[in-house]
């Protein structure tokens, strides 16, 4: 297992060196224009831009720049922002902890939704919960968040008028604020996860260890807990990792609509505002959640199903 | 003529008030022409309602722009983008003086009703031919670093504004005050640099500013919204209002977070221009969704916001206890074409292409018919200045002659940037352009960039869309946009007759004859076909009902001094 972890963290961490070369090519030379206008701006003349070259050691060799850039990263030095003109260090995670903030109230009502209605869907095939299960989560995810988002604002903000219309949390933390951006990403999440649960769950239930262990006697219980949830769970774990992933770029539409501070916003606000440091950074943070969770649910699934390994 | 010296003395008025006097007595000029002239002149505006009022046999009462001194307390939450707010001589963005015009103030007040009142000056007086102003400032004004407010100030403002190194809009309408160096920048623009002697200081209260031409409307450009006068020192500490807040102005920033939030707290200290009401003004960053705007206001987080985009208008109507203001403007969405780049370097295609448009449809389809319809020359029929030309009308098959003469007889591809920067309204006018352009074999291609990105290019691109702002005079934003050199000049535009001509009519006070000037103006800038400009939009403004004494500015410069909340 030990060399498992180890050759899944290897791998994870040459993924991102691989993809830190490429956003460095794409955003940090002169692919994607010159960096000094972007910074100074059309306005300045040729002298400032090359003052701002030198002073900023742009005109050194590409790839010193970027073992350079490389080190100053791992070190925890992000660079600077210049939309922001501070540390992007200090831009950055303030608004990835309001997304975990997000993500984990969304995961802690995906979760055990989606596998409570998902496990007693697929113990029961056809049932009536089961097609009700079928029927709610198709039409959930296949509503896109921007209109379940128009939709729930306009039942609960301009109709009934119980829930604030955005979450900018400006007086502070108010957990109000959040119910309806968690709500919208539930509502899209759950049905997925359910029916992937529901779906394993019913294929464990038909499998033939389940029928003699049923025959044998044991009670209905004790073969859902022991036997059938285990191997039920595996593929569900997965897709919930994977949902870790999604959920940091799926975040950006909920929290341009409710104008949420997190991550998701940050990351367009960058991209929209040529702020290079600062994509370049929630870029490297997006892959290495991404690879992050690819690993941890490689890990997982082995030690879930045993039969598993990688070799 | 009197001495130049007796110009200036206490109490003289200008030989233009008694003019203006008698053109309202022939009906010559409107009581809003006559209140804006005479202010301009250096009349205060009570005393201008007052001689109006005397005049017209009415009772009129200028609307109250100074504090209230009503009951204090309250707090204000206002939805606005919160941008960066490094240095107001190159604010580029009104929402960026907003939060500004709180901590710092102006040398004058152009009200809602366009007439320019005293603010950081207590008075001014122009020479008898326009070319030199005093300006006396108040006296026993404190910046809020506990130093004196004076024409050192004023006399350091004035020099950035007019050095090309800083880099200020303000470039354009002070041009009066430059002189050319006889170089081109690298991209062949004339440098331009301060007169020497153009401004100076005459004692510690009274700033003089010389000029090489007559201008009338220097009061009116000392509101303009980058004319913010900063602390001497400004550049020294940083020159950075939003790391060294130092004002003039009755609120400091207590919080700012770009994107986020930006917190105005009253000062402690009694403010030299009377009590202000609210206790805190809360500007919160929506983003650019325009639902979450409404969103905040039907849920009571925010009272007002910056403007209430054209697409969400009949949505806040059905909000409770909301209110919505609209007023007619001179903003708008000059489709202008670069005369650097081809084929916008031929006339006959900027014409062709100007001869497309139908600016009555444009303006019933992309602004719903709220505005007002243009001419192609940037002038607005509320300007006072303004000579209605005659009505430009559709002109496909004209259109069509002039393209094959300029070597496109199939007809040409142009593709048009826009960044929506101020509403979808801009990408609809261009849609309208692109319909009416088809019918002449002129195939436009969209460009829709977010607005951010349309903002780093906007001054070079061959074929675009920029919104402008509203100004009081007309020739404040051809002075910005179209003389030659100047930093906004996004066309390229050079034609030294126009200069000229602008320059005359810039330093006119009689009405007729500067609307006669301006006929020249308006034909050469109709004629030389660099923008298609289709209509001058009004704006809108929700405020809930919580909030007293909010009237909208055409300019949309919110200033809250008056504002209760309650």
């Amino acid at each position: 297992m030990l060399t498992l972890i180890l050759r899944r963290v290897g791998f994870m961490l040459f993924t991102m060196l691989v993809v830190s070369l490429v956003l460095f090519l794409l955003l940090d030379t002169e692919l994607a224009g010159d960096p000094a206008t972007r910074v100074l701006g059309q306005f300045a003349s040729e002298h400032q831009k090359e003052l701002w070259r030198e002073e900023h050691g742009y005109n050194r060799p590409v790839m010193v720049r970027y073992f350079d850039w490389v080190g100053s990263f791992v070190t925890g030095d992000l660079g600077i922002s210049n939309r922001y003109r501070a540390p992007v260090a200090e831009v950055l995670w303030p608004r990835l902890w309001n997304t975990a903030i997000l993500g984990f109230w969304t995961f802690a009502l995906i979760i055990p939704i989606s596998l409570v209605f998902g496990i007693l869907s697929g113990m029961r095939e056809g049932s009536v919960l089961d097609r009700s299960l079928s029927v709610t989560g198709i039409l959930t995810t296949s509503v896109p968040e921007f209109a379940s988002a128009v939709f729930f604002s306009s039942v609960f903000v301009f109709g009934l008028q119980w829930l604030p219309g955005t979450s900018g949390m400006t007086d502070g933390f108010d957990p109000v604020q959040l119910i309806l951006p968690v709500m919208v990403l539930v509502v899209y999440d759950f049905g997925y996860v359910a029916r992937m649960t529901r779906a394993s769950m019913a294929e464990v239930m038909t499998a033939q260890y389940i029928r003699t262990a049923v025959l044998k006697g044991l009670a209905y219980k004790t073969v859902i807990l022991r036997h059938a949830l285990r191997n039920a769970l595996i593929a569900p774990f997965t897709v919930i990792m994977l949902q870790i992933n999604w959920l940091l770029s799926g975040v950006i539409v909920v929290e341009f609509y409710f104008a949420y501070k997190g991550f998701g916003a940050l990351l367009l606000e960058a991209s929209l505002n040529n702020d290079v440091a600062l994509l370049e950074a929630c870029a490297m943070i997006a892959v290495a959640v991404a690879v992050g969770t690819q690993t941890l649910a490689d890990i997982g699934y082995t030690i879930l199903n045993p039969r598993i390994r990688f070799s | 003529m009197s001495s130049k010296d007796d110009q200036f003395s206490p109490g003289r008025v200008h030989p233009g008030v008694q003019t203006m006097q008698d053109q309202l007595l022939r009906g010559k000029c409107s009581r809003r022409e006559f209140l804006r002239t005479v202010t301009l002149l250096g009349l205060s505006a009570p005393a201008a309602y007052g001689l109006a009022g005397r005049l017209l046999g009415e009772k009129l009462v200028p609307p109250a722009v100074t504090p209230a001194h009503a009951q204090s307390g309250g707090l204000l939450r206002f939805g606005m983008f919160v941008q960066e707010m490094t240095d107001p001589a190159t604010f580029d963005w009104v929402e960026r003086s907003v939060v500004a015009r709180h901590i710092v103030e102006y040398m004058t007040l152009t009200g809602p009703d366009n007439v320019t009142r005293p603010y950081l000056a207590e008075r001014w007086q122009p020479s008898d031919d326009l070319k030199t102003w005093r300006f006396f400032l108040r006296k026993g004004i404190k910046w809020s670093n506990g130093d004196d407010f004076n024409a050192d100030d004023v006399v350091f403002n004035f020099t950035r504004w007019c050095d090309p190194k800083t880099g200020s809009s303000n470039l354009g309408l002070f041009s009066a005050m430059l002189e050319d160096t006889g170089q081109n920048d690298s991209a062949g623009k004339p440098i331009k640099r301060m007169t020497p002697g153009a401004v100076r200081k005459v004692d510690d209260h009274t700033v003089e500013i010389r000029l090489n031409s007559p201008v009338l409307s220097i009061p009116e450009n000392l509101y303009n919204y980058p004319t913010a006068i900063v602390h001497r020192n400004f550049e020294r500490d940083g020159g950075d209002l939003s790391k060294n807040p130092v004002g003039t102005g009755p609120y400091m920033l207590d919080l700012f977070k770009l994107g986020e939030v930006a917190v105005l707290k009253k000062r402690p200290e009694p403010y030299w221009g009377g009590d202000v009401s609210l206790d805190e003004i809360r500007i919160i960053d929506l983003g650019a969704d325009e639902g979450a705007t409404l969103a905040a206001l039907a849920s009571g987080q925010i009272d007002s916001m910056y403007e209430l985009k054209l697409t969400t208008v009949e949505a806040a109507k059905n909000i409770p206890n909301v209110s919505i203001q609209q007023v007619a403007t001179a903003k708008t969405g000059v489709i202008r074409m670069n005369l650097a780049h081809k084929p916008f370097d031929d006339k006959r295609v900027r014409r062709a292409i100007q001869m497309c448009c139908d600016s009555d449809r444009q303006l019933k389809i992309a602004h719903k018919g709220f505005g007002i319809v243009g001419e192609h020359v940037h002038v607005a029929s509320i300007h006072p200045e303004y000579f209605k030309l005659p009505k430009f009308n559709q002109d496909i098959e004209g259109a069509k002659k002039l393209l094959a003469k300029a070597g496109y007889p199939n007809g040409l591809s142009v593709s048009c940037n826009v960044g929506n920067t101020d509403g979808t309204w801009e990408q609809d006018s261009i849609a309208v352009l692109k319909q009416d352009a088809a019918k002449a074999g002129i195939d436009i291609s969209i460009n829709v960039m977010p607005s951010a990105k349309y903002w780093d290019e906007w001054a070079t691109a061959p074929f675009s869309l920029t919104s402008w702002t509203h100004r009081p005079l007309g020739t404040m934003v051809l002075s910005l946009a179209y003389r030659a050199g100047v930093p906004w000049n996004e066309t390229s535009y050079n034609n030294p007759a126009f200069d000229r001509a602008l320059t005359a009519a810039e330093g006119v006070f009689d009405v007729e004859k500067r609307r006669a000037k301006m006929e020249k103006v308006e034909q050469i800038l109709q004629d030389d076909a660099i923008m298609v400009q289709p209509f001058f939009r009004s704006v809108f403004v929700a405020v809930s009902n919580r909030v007293r004494n909010f009237s909208i500015h055409p300019t949309l410069y919110h200033r809250f001094h008056n504002v209760r909340v309650g």
